[in-house]
């Protein structure tokens, strides 16, 4: 009787089923990998902000009239990023950790960061089934995880994961929403494409690109339509899916930040313009420092080129070049005469060139967007990871369609195969460098000891320090004053409320007041390390020249140091 | 219509087996990389195989080199008694106070290039290796000229006289000076240009009426008075006015360099004291800067036989 039942919940059709694998797989793989990761600097702050924003609703049911100051001082915490994705965190982390002790109080908030990711999963297996069946289903999350980057994303409880998947949901809603029967269904689609913006604009700002962009595919693919009609029959034309997100979008962000609520206009204004004037940090960039505009326009397409794995790349290189053929070719035929891309579909086979434009601009817009001179260059590929879904739609579906297209009879074990060939060495990769993932490079730049000697960023954040915890907690003399660099005081928090650091180790703010100190790699700020050797120098005898200290433990990542600690004598036992 | 759609497939077709073939060549590559990279790595045998080596052929004057320059788990690996430079190329370093190189290079790691063997090995008046130790690979360079300076002045501050705008700075028990204003100058090892710098190392008033003179007495001269001076770190980027060195030897101009905003390089400066070879004089420097902001600043200098 129960298994009936049951059955009876799951999704009815096998993409749905596919979709809800994918997401289920997803979840359980970054909760059971999550540990292992560090706590970035944005982590760390976003741990504490998510805290105080779920404290809200119960203040306000405490004392209701202050609502407005119980607003200002739980939302005070980084204003500068909207609250939507540490709101989830907030409460994940409340039920999971504070109210079921299910977990640490670190994966009780990295839980949200999860269901960002099942969901990006699932939208990706969906629209891969969409575009090239089952296989595609199959093949798009796949080729999107298996690049180390983004599956240390997964992980930590940020905003970039999360934006990138409510981004991609949006765009699917978008689309879903064109070719939705008119009426009731067109209407819903419209609204949850709007609702889906919303929630994406309530978590990082990088989503306001999206209405631009949006406008920008109906405008190109309706472009020969609109030339010939009247303004009202333009105006017929417009998407509902845009009032929809125009209405929305900001509701949905006003509902979800409470810091807005004093002044609105003034506030969002204020935060508007930190992000139009936002600081440049050093970047260290093939041997280069960055620090201030014009940038390299190459920056996002090089490091992009030297992080995704080799045989992924190319798929999604292939998957770019066959969606412009697939454009050009229902340019000049009609969507009536194209040819099957996926395996014995029919309206997945129909996809016009309407959907090409959306998904090629999707895949190369936020890569643009980076590569434009006087935006700032630091945090690797997150930066532009929404064109990272796209990219592994397209070169899902384009290695579905060149198995298709070689071997008709036997597309299915021919697209197994190249699967095969593009995912293994990139879980290889993918499992190598766990939990290192902001230090990975590809086999083109030659891995991690590659990019050392081409001179780029060899990690960020801070949260490679993970590595040293277990030494530094045998290790460090009771009471020692840790020197932690770039590890943010939070994440040193964090870490120690759930018992990963000794609860009797001090931070210090710098090597002079320090015992230990744990230098991060960053050459360009290796005078962090150099300042530790002078403070940590043992005084020389008359006539002797100091010598300098060496590091008692490191983090090494194929041989290239990510982390090394110093002790001051005695500090080291 | 049928012209067009037979080339369409054809291109169709190519265009599909170029993507296979490309990902199947990548793929393979790829899984080659990973599965041979811990063998084109030392081991933690081999970096102990070096460490005995070194702490037994090691000796006063000689330094580690490291070819690629980010293997630096020699720093953890190594004896401590030999310094490591971590530099990428050898050619116009000065390797002051260094008569012996020991280079340990990772022959096969990936982008491994032989540059700074090539650097060491022009400089050789001998070379013996290299001797292979698994994954890594030790030459010992003997340098054909070495740079043994008679006076290397950070060595020297504690018996300079330092002064910020005229007036004196006091000595603190930890070495270094405490000066008027807050100023500070230590002897210090700090980053200019990205690489280690053992230095004199102080603040700028940022008031050009204010420099700060530190003046060694009694340097005994030799052929030449050699030296650099840097803007320290991140903020040999920042800065809206130029910050000058002047070098003096008892009073008289021996040298300048000029550090614009933006100038992240360890500046040189060379004077011929051949004529006063041999005797000793007061050598000064003074640090002047016209930018609004103090800056951290770097320099040393050495009197070569």
């Amino acid at each position: 009787v129960t298994l009936p039942r049951l059955a009876a919940l799951l999704p009815r059709t096998a993409r749905s089923r596919t979709a809800a694998a994918w997401a289920v797989a997803t979840l359980a793989v970054a909760a059971l990998t999550a540990p292992a990761q560090g706590i970035g600097r944005d982590e760390g702050v976003y741990l504490v902000a998510a805290e105080s924003y779920a404290a809200f609703p119960g203040a306000v049911v405490r004392a209701p009239t202050q609502a407005l100051a119980l607003a200002d001082r739980h939302f005070a915490a980084n204003h500068e990023h909207p609250p939507l994705a540490k709101e989830v965190y907030g409460v994940t982390h409340a039920l999971l950790a504070d109210a079921l002790r299910l977990t640490s109080h670190l994966e009780g908030f990295r839980f949200g960061a999860f269901l960002f990711a099942a969901l990006l999963s699932s939208v990706l297996a969906a629209w891969g089934w969409d575009l090239a069946g089952r296989a595609g289903a199959l093949l798009a999350p796949a080729l999107f995880w298996a690049v180390p980057r983004h599956f240390y994303h997964a992980h930590p409880a940020a905003l970039d994961l999360p934006v990138t998947a409510l981004w991609a949901a949006t765009v699917f809603a978008y689309a879903r929403s064109l070719r939705a029967p008119e009426g009731r269904p067109r209407v819903r689609a419209a609204l949850l494409a709007g609702a889906l913006f919303g929630a994406a604009v309530s978590t990082k700002h990088n989503a306001w690109f999206l209405p631009p962009l949006l406008l920008a595919h109906w405008v190109a693919s309706s472009a020969l339509a609109l030339r010939r009609a009247t303004w009202a029959e333009r105006l017929q034309r417009v998407p509902l899916a845009f009032p929809a997100m125009a209405l929305l979008g900001p509701l949905v962000l006003l509902a979800a930040w409470p810091w807005l609520w004093r002044d609105p206009v003034a506030r969002f204004a204020e935060y508007a313009r930190f992000h139009l004037h936002h600081e440049n940090y050093s970047w260290l960039y093939l041997g280069r420092v960055l620090r201030e505009p014009p940038f390299p326009v190459a920056y996002p397409f090089v490091v992009t080129a030297l992080t995704v794995p080799a045989a992924v790349l190319l798929a999604m290189t292939g998957g770019l070049v066959h969606a412009l053929a697939r454009a050009a070719s229902f340019h000049v035929h009609p969507p009536a005469n194209e040819e099957r891309a996926g395996e014995g579909g029919e309206a997945r086979d129909a996809a016009s060139a309407s959907d090409e434009v959306l998904l090629l601009l999707n895949a190369l817009f936020p890569i643009a967007l980076i590569a434009w001179p006087s935006v700032p260059r630091f945090g690797g590929v997150k930066h532009w990871l929404p064109a990272m879904p796209f990219l592994a739609l397209l070169g899902a579906r384009a290695l579905v369609a060149a198995a298709h297209t070689l071997w008709p009879a036997r597309a299915g074990w021919l697209t197994a195969a190249l699967a095969a060939f593009a995912l293994a060495p990139a879980a290889w990769s993918v499992a190598h460098v766990h939990p290192y993932g902001t230090a990975a490079y590809n086999e083109l730049a030659g891995g991690a000891p590659g990019a050392a000697t081409l001179g780029m960023q060899r990690q960020f954040w801070g949260d490679d320090a993970v590595g040293v915890l277990d030494e530094l907690n045998a290790h460090a003399i009771p009471g020692a004053r840790v020197w932690w660099q770039e590890t943010a005081r939070s994440a040193v928090a964090a870490w120690q409320r759930d018992g990963r650091v000794r609860a009797d180790l001090r931070w210090a703010e710098g090597p002079e007041e320090a015992d230990l100190s744990i230098w991060q790699y960053h050459q360009e700020f290796r005078d962090k390390e150099y300042r530790t050797w002078t403070a940590f120098a043992e005084r020389p005898r008359p006539g002797e020249r100091a010598r300098l200290p060496r590091p008692v433990a490191g983090v090494y990542l194929d041989e290239v140091p990510l982390v090394q600690v110093y002790a001051r004598a005695g500090a080291w036992r | 219509v049928n012209a067009v759609r037979a080339v369409r497939e054809r291109l169709a077709r190519l265009g599909a087996l170029l993507l296979a073939a490309g990902v199947a060549g990548l793929g393979l590559y790829g899984t080659r990389f990973y599965s041979a990279l811990p063998e084109r790595l030392p081991s933690p045998l081999d970096w102990r195989a070096a460490a005995a080596l070194l702490a037994r052929d090691g000796r006063p004057g000689d330094a580690v080199a490291l070819a690629p320059w980010w293997a630096e788990r020699a720093r953890e690996a190594l004896p401590a008694s030999l310094p490591v430079l971590a530099f990428s190329r050898f050619a116009g370093e000065e390797l002051v106070g260094i008569r012996r190189v020991w280079l340990v290079a990772l022959p096969a790691a990936p982008g491994f290039r032989r540059d700074a063997e090539e650097d060491l090995v022009e400089r050789a008046s001998a070379v013996e290796g290299p001797l292979r130790l698994g994954g890594l690979e030790v030459t010992r360079v003997d340098l054909r000229a070495p740079a043994v300076p008679i006076a290397f002045l950070p060595d020297r501050l504690r018996s300079a006289d330092v002064k910020v705008g005229g007036e004196p700075c006091v000595a603190v028990a930890a070495g270094g000076f405490r000066c008027p204003g807050g100023a500070a100058v230590a002897r210090e090892v700090r980053e200019v240009d990205l690489l280690p710098r053992p230095c004199v190392f102080g603040t700028t008033s940022a008031d050009p009426s204010r420099p700060i003179s530190i003046a060694f007495p009694g340097v005994r001269l030799g052929s030449s008075l050699r030296g650099h001076a840097g803007v320290v770190g991140e903020a040999a980027l920042e800065g809206d006015g130029p910050l000058h060195v002047e070098v003096s030897i008892d009073g008289r101009d021996a040298a300048g360099v000029e550090l614009v905003p933006g100038d992240t390089a360890w500046r040189p400066f060379t004077t011929d004291t051949s004529s006063q070879a041999g005797r000793t004089a007061t050598v000064t420097f003074t640090v002047s800067d016209a930018g609004s902001e103090p800056r951290p600043f770097c320099l040393d200098a050495c009197a070569l036989p």
